[in-house]
């Protein structure tokens, strides 16, 4: 009786720990920015729609002739490094600044475009003012240029489960530095405090 | 997100007792209004020789302790202690005597510094208006007293540059204790630097052109006008969450309702 009574005081202290450590965004979390994307499927979502998973994120524009694809391309192969299982782990992020041409259609093209596996990648747009704070919150700048064109500095980002930079590279190929946190970051199953030991 | 005006009975209830609404603040820091203009921007946008910016308004000085005092006793998300450390750094308002309490150190009418980017955005929300862009403070403040654009003047120039040249350290003054420039706005230079929208987006962040997508290399216009490249040097070099001493901000809205 005894033994079943702490069992279930155990249980449910393990429970409010758990459901509390989730609710709570650490203070130093990206995810402490309320922001609202626009993803390819025309929902609604917030800037930690991946918490729980570790991320990479960047931003960019759809219409960006060489710089973006490369981006997007950089990206994949930083991922192809990793194995199987930590793959399955990550989440990507790509937020675009045009929220005007960057439409649902239009990010759908570009994953269908660039073979994204959607179930783990992420293309969204963010209007002003919450594009210029997403990118105030990662050190990315941008400008509009009255061509139409961005002018923008790429950044690819890695976050923890929760929000919090583990590390950013503005290395298109080879940051083997990056790649190593990128493999750390997914190597393990998140929430291995649940795990027991 | 935001109501873009307030309904009659509201604003009934504001003129009974300001103390009850935000509008009683923008009493106290009207916006002024600075007419549009092709302006020969020191940070020309791509290769245009002018930007075309829009007829808006902008507070008439840097918003104060006080204004700032009512912002954080109705948002107690952005007060010292809760204000998250993604979005505001250690220094967050700490001349404060506490996080509803100013104190000696930083009086009613004193501009309020220590507030990072992000608190100044989420203020000027507040009050129903913007940050003003680069393009637009630019604006503002390449005026004198008597002309729109000054900035030829010598005489002016230097003035301004004299600011930059007074050693820091002393306390701030009370905001409006200066001339006004032509259009009405007080404390455009020689009080506090001044968040903007865009100032994460005045330099590249990596000199180099590979890692920038468009038109590349920044071309900065008009060199001999330093206190401008100055502020924008030092803009540039900031991140969003940083609290400075010398930072404060004021809103814009652009002309004919929205912010």
């Amino acid at each position: 009786m005894t033994r079943l009574r702490l069992a279930v005081a155990s249980f449910a202290f393990l429970l409010t720990w758990l459901v509390g450590a989730s609710a709570d965004i650490p203070p130093d979390s990206v995810y402490q920015l309320h922001a609202q994307l626009t993803t390819q499927t025309a929902a609604s979502a917030g800037l930690d729609l991946h918490r729980g998973h570790p991320t990479l994120i960047t931003m960019f524009y759809g219409s960006c002739p060489a710089a973006c694809p490369m981006l997007i391309t950089a990206m994949q192969v930083y991922e192809s490094q990793l194995d199987e299982s930590a793959q399955a782990r990550l989440r990507v992020l790509l937020v675009s600044f045009d929220a005007a041409r960057d439409t649902p259609r239009e990010l759908d093209r570009l994953a269908k475009l660039h073979h994204a596996d959607v179930t783990r990648w992420t293309f969204a747009s963010a209007a002003d003012p919450d594009a210029r704070r997403i990118a105030a919150l990662l050190g990315i700048s941008y400008r509009h240029l009255p061509s139409g064109e961005f002018e923008h500095s790429l950044l690819i980002t890695l976050l923890d489960s929760d929000g919090r930079l583990i590390a950013s590279t503005a290395k298109l190929v080879g940051d083997q530095e990056f790649q190593a946190k990128l493999r750390a970051a997914t190597e393990l199953p998140e929430g291995r405090r649940e795990r027991p030991r | 997100m935001l109501p873009r005006a307030l309904p009659a009975p509201a604003l009934l209830l504001c003129a009974l007792a300001p103390l009850l609404c935000g509008a009683a603040q923008a009493e106290e820091n009207p916006f002024v209004e600075v007419p549009g203009a092709e302006f020969r921007s020191a940070l020309p946008a791509g290769k245009a020789e002018v930007v075309p910016i829009r007829t808006f308004l902008l507070q008439r000085h840097p918003v104060t302790n006080g204004e700032f005092l009512a912002f954080v006793t109705g948002h107690p998300e952005w007060r010292r202690g809760t204000a998250p450390a993604a979005l505001t750094d250690a220094g967050y308002l700490t001349d404060w005597s506490g996080p509803l309490d100013p104190g000696p150190r930083a009086t009613a009418s004193q501009p309020v510094t220590q507030v990072s980017w992000f608190a100044a955005e989420a203020y000027c929300e507040a009050q129903h208006a913007r940050l003003p862009d680069w393009a637009e403070w630019e604006l503002a403040a390449a005026a004198s007293a008597t002309r729109r654009d000054a900035r030829s003047d010598p005489a002016w120039r230097q003035q301004v540059l004299d600011w930059y040249a007074r050693p820091g350290g002393k306390a701030l003054v009370a905001v409006e204790q200066g001339q006004a420039n032509v259009y009405g706005l007080h404390d455009m230079h020689g009080l506090v630097w001044e968040w903007v929208h865009d100032f994460n987006s005045l330099l590249p962040a990596d000199a180099d052109p590979e890692k920038f997508c468009g038109s590349g290399a920044l071309d900065v216009q008009q060199k001999e006008n330093y206190a401008v490249l100055m502020r924008i040097a030092m803009l540039g070099s900031l991140r969003a969450s940083y609290t400075g001493h010398l930072v404060g901000f004021r809103c814009a809205r652009t002309a004919g309702g929205s912010p």
